[in-house]
């Protein structure tokens, strides 16, 4: 009873503590977690580790090492163990489980064993224990033991380890699972025809009939040298049945060999498509505030060209085979899937490290569904769509768009700019679309800067050839020096302000101008020095 | 570019007879707009199902047949008509239009818009004046909204918006007070608060040049300025330039 209960109260403490759970988390980070920034990185440790201690191995055969040797070895062994025993431990929790047990047997009244408790511990930790990749791990630190030298052939297992670490074999592995049945079968006729041909061959080429073979060892043995077309020749058939049965054994072998590649290729190009998202999806994973674009038509091709532009991380969502092709062909990280569904939403990152989200499709019931369900997934993304009607745009905000975009409202505004007034249709559009030298930007006067107070009549605008349209300020601030203000969603916008207004820190310029005095008046606020 | 000009053809000039083919959303947005800012339009397509749902929608649209000359030159084009818009669906039918619009009149303003980049040049070389390319304005706009948000925001709440936030084009008169005087010696922002953009000087050319422009620009007869501000500011600033006048 006292051990029990001793038990039982290290169990709670350790369910308490927060150092506990803080330690298993980064144990957990650094072994398991598919999605944890360091894990790529002790991946990449261990196989060099593993690579390095299979060459000092092969090197040692012809050559003779110092003890250094010894002690990498020594190092290289502790490593593994470390994380092995590490691996053991994030596997479940033990504490956990004892108390689980523990619970229920208060919940029926009946009294706690702690037998029962640690073995089902023994259990869980052993079912880790005798898991393939655990047998591997192990494999690979027993022939360290020095009286389990003779096993140390078995340090070439060591290899099988960089199972756990290159995600690549890890997928060759899952292909080739899928196939099992087809492989199987492959390998059970392929078994039939060895039996047959060795059956044969021993039969009718025993030395007593003047052939080569001795046993059914060696039986098999041609057989499947037969079988494979590899032929080495050093047992030959010399009787006619021997050389009837080899011709069905060689021309077996060619449907047994192309049988073999097409289940491996067709099982390939099955999974390429999944293999190719996963590898964006990876690629995806190291980067934070990316932007998903869902709909590959023009809108978004427009999008990915200034993102593209201006090394941006972006990643496309298209249904359409062409769309993701042309994509593709631009080098841009495309998926092919509906954006509709969530789990290939969640897959690219959405509700996780995805910052902006855009429905542009040509659809407006698409971009409505895929807008509810990007929201859902998380509240903070930005989400901007394109309204193919213009009804659509409500439901669009309503569904939880931050912004809808309606590009045939913008045709209808220039159009009617063009009817009436050609040559400012000429300036705004140039500005607007940002094609000229000449662009609209906004300058933030930095807070303690030579701005900071200044009036616009002391700022060198004039000088450095920018035209002020207006400056941003917060709400509350009203000014006599200007004469028209509009309000914008968190700022007031005050039009054309007069030579006495005064600037504050983190008020915004928005100013026409060439793009070089633009730069040049961004680096002299940098630089903190103003030069005339 | 305002809602808020629904009386600016009223102001700034007249009322303009204009034929927009092609009733599909584009075609009806644009016929929209144009009809709340005053001016005259008639909407033609050559589609059944089109004519029908534009009419559904409470749009009069008339049925020509788009390859004929004559059905063309019978709604305006070559006649009457001041802009014509090609806003088909496809194209290939915008280009075809545009080709036989130019062939009839060759003075007319055609504006078209693309749906595919490469067709913006065609629509150039058969002769569109203007060519509108919706998808990438609207990529545009978007990108804009992600990386500049400041400026989408101000531009969609002032000159887009539907406060009376205007740009606008002043031709200048040889009668009128701009008349001979230099651009910097008017004060046009700190009198008006309108803020001069940029000048077509016809001296240089018929190009526009921004204000930015280090040159010093004397307004002539037949010059334009480009300004931006509010429409109490336009409306002072041409009863000063109508009481010169007399």
């Amino acid at each position: 009873m006292k051990a029990s209960d001793l038990v039982i109260r290290l169990a709670y403490e350790m369910d308490e503590s927060e150092a506990y759970a803080r330690a298993k988390q980064a144990a957990y980070d650094l072994l398991e977690n598919p999605h944890s920034r360091i894990r790529p990185y002790f991946d990449l440790l261990m196989m060099a580790l593993v690579l390095s201690s299979v060459f000092l191995l092969l090197y040692s055969v012809k050559h003779h090492l110092g003890a250094w040797s010894g002690w990498f070895e020594n190092m290289v062994v502790s490593f593994f163990i470390l994380e092995y025993l590490g691996r053991m431990w994030v596997y479940s929790s033990a504490h956990r489980i004892i108390l689980d047990e523990y619970e229920k047997s208060e919940l029926i009244n009946q009294p706690f064993r702690l037998s029962r408790a640690l073995w089902s511990v023994l259990r869980s930790k052993w079912s880790y224990i005798s898991s393939p990749m655990a047998i591997i791990d192990l494999l690979a630190i027993l022939p360290s033991y020095r009286p389990l030298r003779i096993l140390r052939l078995f340090l070439l297992f060591r290899l099988f380890k960089m199972f756990r670490y290159a995600h690549s074999i890890q997928q060759f592995g899952s292909v080739l699972r899928e196939k099992r049945i087809e492989l199987f079968s492959l390998f059970t006729f392929l078994m039939f025809v060895l039996l047959v041909g060795s059956s044969v061959i021993y039969l009718f080429e025993s030395p007593e009939s003047g052939g080569q073979v001795e046993g059914f060892f060696e039986g098999i043995y041609w057989s499947l040298v037969t079988l494979s077309t590899v032929g080495y020749g050093d047992i030959t058939p010399q009787s006619f049945e021997g050389r009837l049965v080899t011709m069905v054994l060689i021309i077996s072998g060619l449907g047994v060999l192309s049988f073999f590649t097409s289940i491996i290729v067709s099982a390939f190009q099955e999974k390429m498509g999944e293999v190719r998202d996963r590898r964006v999806a990876s690629l995806l994973e190291k980067k934070k505030g990316y932007t998903v674009i869902c709909g590959f038509g023009r809108v978004g091709q427009v999008v990915a060209e200034y993102l593209s532009r201006d090394k941006l991380p972006f990643v496309i969502i298209d249904s359409d085979g062409e769309a993701v092709e042309l994509a593709r062909r631009l080098g841009y990280l495309v998926v092919e899937g509906k954006s509709e569904r969530i789990g290939l939403l969640q897959m690219l990152g959405v509700g996780r490290s995805a910052g902006k989200i855009l429905c542009l499709t040509g659809d407006d019931v698409v971009n409505v569904y895929v807008t509810l369900s990007a929201r859902q997934l998380d509240e903070k993304i930005t989400i901007i769509s394109r309204a193919n009607q213009r009804q659509s745009v409500d439901k669009l905000l309503h569904a939880g768009a931050n912004h809808a975009i309606e590009p045939f409202k913008i045709v209808g505004l220039i159009a009617g700019e063009y009817v009436g007034q050609p040559v400012a249709f000429e300036a705004i559009h140039g500005i607007v679309m940002g094609e000229n030298d000449i662009t609209l930007e906004a300058i933030r006067v930095p807070p303690d800067s030579w701005l900071d107070g200044k009036t616009i009549g002391e700022t060198p605008l004039e000088e450095m050839r920018l035209i002020l349209f207006g400056v941003t300020t917060p709400m509350n601030r009203s000014s006599n020096h200007v004469r028209n203000h509009f309000d914008l969603e968190s700022q007031r916008f005050q039009f054309n302000p007069g030579a006495d207004f005064v600037l504050l820190g983190n008020d915004i310029l928005l100013v026409f101008g060439h793009k070089y005095s633009v730069s040049h008046m961004r680096q002299q606020l940098k630089s903190g020095r103003m030069e005339r | 570019m305002s809602g808020g000009a629904d009386n600016k053809a009223g102001i700034f000039s007249q009322a303009k007879r204009i034929v927009i083919v092609g009733a599909g959303a584009v075609g009806l947005e644009v016929a929209r707009q144009l009809t709340e800012r005053g001016e005259t339009v008639r909407i033609v397509d050559d589609r059944e199902t089109g004519v029908e749902k534009a009419r559904a929608k409470g749009f009069f649209v008339e049925r020509i047949n788009l390859q004929d000359d004559e059905e063309l030159k019978r709604v305006g084009i070559g006649g009457e008509a001041d802009i014509l818009f090609a806003l088909l669906d496809e194209d290939a039918s915008n280009v075809f239009l545009v080709i036989s619009a130019r062939a009839i009149a060759p003075a007319l303003p055609i504006v078209s818009i693309s749906g595919a980049h490469d067709t913006i040049e065609r629509l150039h070389a058969a002769g569109a004046t203007k060519v509108i390319d919706p998808y990438r304005i609207s990529g545009y706009k978007i990108y804009e909204r992600m990386h500049r948000p400041i400026i989408a925001e101000t531009l969609e709440h002032t000159v887009f918006g539907k406060v009376n936030l205007d740009i606008a084009e002043i031709h200048v008169q040889k009668d009128s007070f701009l008349h001979g005087k230099y651009l910097d010696e008017l004060f046009i922002e700190e009198r008006y608060n309108l803020i001069v953009l940029g000048v077509v000087d016809r001296e240089y050319g018929d190009q526009l040049v921004f204000a930015t422009d280090p040159k010093r620009h004397r307004m002539d007869s037949g010059d334009i300025l480009v300004v931006i501000g509010p429409e109490e500011a336009f409306i002072k600033f041409h009863r000063d330039l109508n009481a010169d006048n007399k």
